[in-house]
């Protein structure tokens, strides 16, 4: 399962509408590396909104991927983590510090053009 | 209401997903609302990667507490290599395989009871509970 | 089953006990004075019958079941019925000690009617203390949702008050409802009110915290207002950590800066344009 990654500018857009597997996970990571390498993409939104669980593998997965795009020049914001995902981050000890985050894709990229001075 | 333990084998990733899944289904049957709902899947997905990770293969048992409380069980079980110091296996941020290291005091938090037994080279079992509130 | 003679008796003399049985049930009635008078007279005839209704049908399980959802069902104070659950044992004792009879036969006969009125008794108690104690859990419930609304101040803008002492239960139903709550009204800036809050401890500061954090993950941001000076001292002599978190002291502070973290500002009409807060 691929989870598909738009652009849009010199951004990147992403929504996972899939229960996310490890396999998936570790694939999209991957995955939007290599776009951001390719497109030379400054921002990225990676919208969560269809996420139902987020355990401390998958949590990891995505922290990695956050510092992984800084390292590569891009900024990430994550959106949409919904409220018993947050409550369930909250138990396990996982504060994302330092990710970026906006209610929806749209208030997302409105951040991005903050964060980059846009 | 189907009450029969429900058991998932743990040999692989997918295994992680289809034991969640049936936990999360368990859990609205019994009425815990969406969240807890979440709190639950989430610690049976952390027990089942915890199984696949480190035991290699094992089982989560899920089944429903009909006493005085109601609520659900979820036993973890295996006959990996068990955890030598349970103290700091319950620290957060002790990790083994450059995770986070919040998976089992996570599990104590998003549930209600937790119980850990391990031996070195004979394996684990991990009972945690949640009751409807 | 065979009705018991004790039965037959209390049968057999209905009307009398009936009478004398209102007697003193009228002498007592400052103790249910809650009820008035016509009220009364209606109740105490309801109440009696329904006792002998239950005695005349051999006092089955399912018939005193019945009987206690009939008399609860009524809403009378628990003292009047327990009182009148006595009096009749007291008259019922009365008409056996003037019987006259042996004292072995007197013995059997209060034995009997000991055994005929304490389930009576004890079920009553028992209903009326669990229908009680759900009446209280229910209220406890739903003074704890309805007491952490999220309140939508203005676009993007909400405030939460929290008001009482916070436990763990509390805080979990609280961040739920912060949580909904930002999702429902797109709420990008939440002001958390701890005016009402009497202590701030570890614990609760704690859980504050926790519910800043995962008003974060969602995409919103929080701003503590509300803190008085004496929480100031308690957090700082505690050493507890708020994190990153901006905080205010009072929820007009407060709102000025959300506005200011969304561009926004209050200008007003009447005054040269251009002049913020
Ligand atoms: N079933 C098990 N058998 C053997 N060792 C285990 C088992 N479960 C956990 N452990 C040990 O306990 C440590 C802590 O587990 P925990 O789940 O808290 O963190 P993690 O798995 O390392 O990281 P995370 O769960 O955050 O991805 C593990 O690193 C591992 O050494
Ligand atoms: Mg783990």
């Amino acid at each position: 399962m691929r989870i598909p990654i738009l652009k849009l500018y010199n951004y990147l857009l992403t929504t996972i509408q899939v229960e996310l597997d490890d396999q998936t996970a570790i694939q999209f990571q991957d995955d939007l590396l290599n776009k951001i390498h390719e497109t030379g993409a400054i921002g990225v939104v990676i919208d969560l909104t269809s996420v139902e669980i987020i355990d401390s593998y998958i949590a990891k997965i995505l922290g990695d991927v956050v510092n992984m795009s800084e390292l590569l020049g891009a900024k990430v914001v994550l959106t949409g983590i919904r409220p018993a995902v947050a409550l369930t981050l909250i138990d396990l000890g996982i504060r994302l510090k330092g990710v970026p985050t906006a209610l929806d894709l749209e208030q997302g990229i409105e951040k991005l053009r903050q964060e980059l001075g846009e | 209401m189907n009450i029969a333990p429900n058991r998932v084998e743990i040999h692989n990733e997918w295994d992680i997903v289809r034991a969640r899944q049936s936990g999360r289904e368990r859990a609205k049957e019994l009425g815990f609302g969406h969240v807890d709902q979440a709190r639950i899947a989430t610690a049976i997905s952390e027990l089942a990667r915890n199984i696949y990770l480190y035991a290699k293969h094992g089982e989560i048992i899920i089944s429903v507490i009909d006493g005085e409380k109601r609520g659900i069980s979820i036993i973890a079980e295996d006959n990996g290599p068990g955890i030598r110091d349970l103290r700091k296996a319950m620290e957060d941020g002790y990790t083994t395989s450059g995770g986070l290291g919040a998976g089992l005091p996570g599990v104590k938090r998003l549930m209600d009871d937790f119980d850990i037994v391990s031996e070195e080279g004979q394996g684990t079992k991990i009972t945690a509970k949640k009751y409807l509130r | 089953m065979e009705a018991a003679p004790v039965v037959t008796l209390i049968n057999k003399r209905r009307s009398e006990i009936v009478v004398r049985w209102k007697e003193y049930m009228e002498e007592r009635k400052d103790s249910s004075s809650i009820i008035d008078g016509r009220t009364i007279e209606t109740t105490n005839d309801n109440f009696v019958d329904l006792i002998f209704d239950y005695l005349a049908d051999n006092q089955s399980q399912d018939r005193l079941n019945n009987l206690m959802g009939r008399i609860l069902a009524l809403g009378w104070p628990l003292s009047y019925l327990t009182n009148g659950v006595h009096i009749f044992r007291r008259v019922v004792s009365t008409l056996i000690i003037e019987s006259e009879m042996e004292k072995a036969v007197i013995l059997d006969y209060f034995k009997a009617m000991e055994d005929l009125l304490d389930p009576i008794f004890n079920n009553l108690i028992e209903d009326a203390t669990s229908t009680w104690e759900n009446t209280v859990s229910i209220q406890k419930r739903a003074l704890m949702e309805l007491s952490a609304p999220l309140i939508p101040v203005m676009e993007y803008l909400a405030v939460m008050p929290l008001i009482g002492t916070i436990d763990t239960e509390r805080a979990k139903l609280i961040m739920e409802n912060l949580l909904e709550g930002v999702i429902a009204y797109r709420t990008e800036v939440v002001l958390i009110d701890i005016t009402g809050v009497p202590v701030v401890d570890t614990m609760v500061a704690h859980h504050i915290i926790q519910a800043a954090e995962a008003v974060r993950l969602v995409g919103s941001e929080c701003v503590l207002v509300g803190i008085r000076p004496e929480i100031a001292q308690t957090i700082v002599n505690l050493g507890i950590e708020l994190g990153e978190f901006p905080t205010k002291s009072t929820l007009k502070k407060g709102i000025e800066y959300a506005l200011e973290l969304t561009n926004r500002a209050i200008v007003y009409k009447d005054k040269p344009s251009g002049l913020r807060l």
